[in-house]
């Protein structure tokens, strides 16, 4: 059968090459030169698909939104004119959403983001060796826990137990003084579901994540630098803070960003918590909307086209808010290489 | 690499042995279906989630009833059910809310036929408080976030001897789209005028008490009734059905008659045979604060959508119509909508269906004789 097919070939390949006989050795060698080109074009059509894919997703929300586009113009997303979400007038405006993704996802990265390169550092230079195994494998493993465990986690324990006491203390401290209330003004929901828990579920989430990237980063930090460091005589901190830390900065950079990726999509886990409305003021004891969320509770039931198209807009919107973190994240780690190698 | 080679043929060997086990396998169980020459038929069916239950009940019974009619529904929401028929990718669709006027422009021959009505019912969460009652204005001052502590002296009056905490009311409505909403506010506008012009009525709409922070949305019955459950002094509204098997407690009201009534089978007929002759030329009908002695006030009829005239494959359209007739008029039927909740039709709604039922056509030609 290898024979047959070898045949088929022979013939086109011995006209390219003139009328010599080649051993059969050769003429497999040549057959996988051949076949380097074909996997080759294999290669760069299934990266040319993933093009396609992300420009048919970009065309299909850019079209879909028209309706909502021509309506609303700018006013869709910005935040000075008043807040409206009413399906019933067909009137729409996405900042309350907007918001919500923002200030859950920011809270979240500030709260996680030292704890996940504390954890990484932990992991990847002070652990004994007993507990580094196990403590790796927890860790990975929290990141692969799917979002919907989390979210019922999140209503029957966390969001009574913690985030309902939490949201009371601060409404009742910093609720009250000026300029903070307007993002503490209580009450908080008694099941705690908010903007808080949603952005608490999600340092949960994103702090697995951001933390076994950074480990990595930092375990493939060359031997020699820790040992030069050493050598000069840097304790086992200095090395960390001054040789470690800054060497693997834009890998741990591209670990935030990976983590505020994930932040901001959630979806299932911070729906179940967040309380699901729209134009409750900027309170994060308050429930919300993120972007996700509003998409994945309207859009099979929406009202009419206009909110369908509204929906759809806002997708357009995460959209492009991707992009432009992945934009900014390059540049980060690129400005931050930049800086190592001109040190 | 020779072995390599060898190995992967032995692959596709096998691969192709087990696609060519298949096919005799799957030719054999469609042949049946391609024998009895049509007789053997399949409905599909999408649309409100609120009859789902039943309508899964019933497609179930009906295989005993006519073996050969096969019947899928999909609880994929009204909007979803109204869209498929005009797309015309299912045979019927289920529906709480109307279609709208440009619906009709669009597809003429779609009839709306009702087959059920469901009460809603209000919902709450009030630790050792195991009646409460409330009247249609208290509901919509609670609602508009008039009325935001429980122990607010118009609630107070409505429940004599009732310990009410002093606690901020927590609203939970639907996050998503939903009929219940409609028949809901519905219910509200028909008290208010206030809400119907400054509200609103709608499957879904922009709620007065998310803008102070005490709203909660869920997706779904079930979304509510968990954030009722889990939030102590909320209220909320659920589908009677969902309720009842869930057994979470819900309000009594005032209804228009000045009755407390509780939602159950008898307040339910009371308030559809109040409204038996408000049917349109479009067969249906609003059931809500009807001014029957014991009507329960918030309610509404679940529709099924056909083609009364453009059917073109006859026998499937015989197989829909033997079907909505068996499920309006059977009384084992009846008795399973009843055990999950719902209402089953008066006699009189039942007689305009079954004619309506008389006059569809295929082909020109009517299909039940």
């Amino acid at each position: 059968m290898q024979r047959s097919k070898g045949s088929t070939i022979t013939p086109m390949l011995s006209s390219q090459l003139g009328n010599r006989n080649p051993s059969w050795r050769a003429r497999m060698g040549r057959w996988l030169q051949h076949g380097d080109r074909i996997w080759r074009t294999a290669l760069l059509v299934a990266s040319l698909l993933t093009v396609l894919l992300v420009l048919m997703i970009a065309w299909e929300i850019w079209t879909g939104s028209t309706l909502s586009r021509h309506e609303f113009g700018w006013n869709f997303l910005l935040p000075w004119v008043e807040s409206v979400w009413n399906p019933a007038l067909d009137r729409f405006q996405a900042w309350p959403a907007i918001y919500g993704s923002l200030i859950t996802s920011l809270i979240a990265l500030a709260l996680a983001v030292p704890f996940s390169v504390a954890i990484a550092i932990f992991l990847s230079e002070l652990a004994p060796p007993v507990l580094r195994t196990p403590l790796n494998t927890m860790v990975e493993m929290l990141a692969a826990v799917p979002s919907v465990v989390y979210g019922l986690w999140g209503i029957y324990v966390f969001l009574p137990v913690v985030v309902t006491p939490i949201g009371r203390v601060l409404a009742a401290s910093v609720g009250s003084v000026p300029g903070l209330s307007l993002l503490f003004a209580g009450p908080m929901p008694v099941s705690g579901t908010s903007r808080l828990a949603a952005a608490l579920i999600l340092t949960f989430m994103v702090t697995p994540t951001i933390a076994s990237v950074s480990r990595e980063v930092l375990q493939a930090i060359p031997r020699s630098q820790r040992e030069a460091s050493l050598a000069l005589g840097a304790t086992p901190w200095e090395t960390v803070w001054k040789v470690l830390l800054p060497y693997g900065l834009s890998g741990i950079l591209g670990a935030v960003i990976l983590g505020f990726g994930r932040a901001i999509g959630e979806t299932m886990a911070v729906t179940m918590v967040i309380g699901n409305v729209s134009g409750s003021g900027y309170s994060v004891l308050r429930p919300g909307y993120t972007m996700a969320s509003i998409i994945a509770n309207e859009f099979a039931e929406a009202v009419s086209d206009m909110h369908t198209s509204a929906l759809i807009e806002i997708a357009l919107i995460l959209f492009v808010v991707t992009i432009i973190l992945n934009v900014i994240a390059r540049w980060l780690v690129a400005s931050v290489n930049r800086k190592t190698m001109g040190s | 690499m020779r072995r390599f080679f060898l190995f992967s043929w032995v692959i596709v060997a096998l691969l192709l042995t087990a696609c060519g086990g298949q096919t005799p396998a799957a030719t054999s169980t469609s042949t049946p279906e391609a024998q009895t020459g049509g007789k053997s038929i399949t409905l599909n069916g999408a649309g409100a989630t609120f009859p789902l239950p039943v309508y899964t009940e019933w497609n179930q019974m009906y295989r005993s009833v006519q073996p050969d009619v096969t019947i899928n529904y999909q609880g994929i929401g009204s909007g979803g059910g109204q869209k498929a028929i005009l797309d015309s990718t299912v045979d019927f669709a289920g529906s709480d809310s109307l279609l709208k006027d440009n619906q009709y422009t669009k597809m003429p021959d779609l009839q709306m036929l009702p087959m059920l009505a469901g009460a809603v019912v209000p919902i709450y969460n009030l630790p050792g408080v195991d009646k409460l009652v409330l009247d249609g204005p208290t509901m919509v001052d609670i609602f508009m976030a008039n009325i935001t502590n429980w122990n607010d002296p118009a609630i107070a009056k409505l429940n004599p001897g009732v310990s009410l905490p002093d606690a901020p009311i927590v609203v939970a409505h639907r996050s998503d789209g939903s009929g219940t909403t409609e028949i809901f506010t519905s219910y509200l506008g028909a008290v208010s005028e206030e809400w119907k012009n400054s509200v609103g009525v709608g499957k879904a709409i922009e709620w007065p008490a998310d803008k102070n922070g005490q709203g909660i949305g869920g997706k779904g019955n079930p979304g509510v009734a968990q954030a009722v459950q889990a939030t102590p002094n909320a209220i909320g509204y659920v589908e009677l059905a969902y309720a009842k098997s869930n057994s979470i407690p819900f309000a009594n009201l005032i209804n228009a008659a000045g009755n407390e009534v509780t939602a159950d089978a008898e307040t339910m007929q009371d308030a559809m045979a109040a409204f038996a002759n408000a049917f349109n030329e479009r067969l249906t009908a609003k059931i809500m604060n009807a001014p029957g002695q014991k009507s329960w006030p918030i309610m509404g009829y679940t529709y099924l959508i056909i083609h009364m005239k453009e059917n073109q494959n006859c026998d499937k359209t015989k197989a829909l119509l033997e079907y909505a007739s068996w499920a309006v008029s059977d009384p084992a039927a009846a008795q399973k909508a009843a055990d999950l909740g719902y209402a089953t039709l008066p006699n009189a709604v039942k007689e305009l269906v079954m004619a309506k039922l008389q006059e569809v056509t295929c082909n020109g030609q009517k299909v039940l004789q």
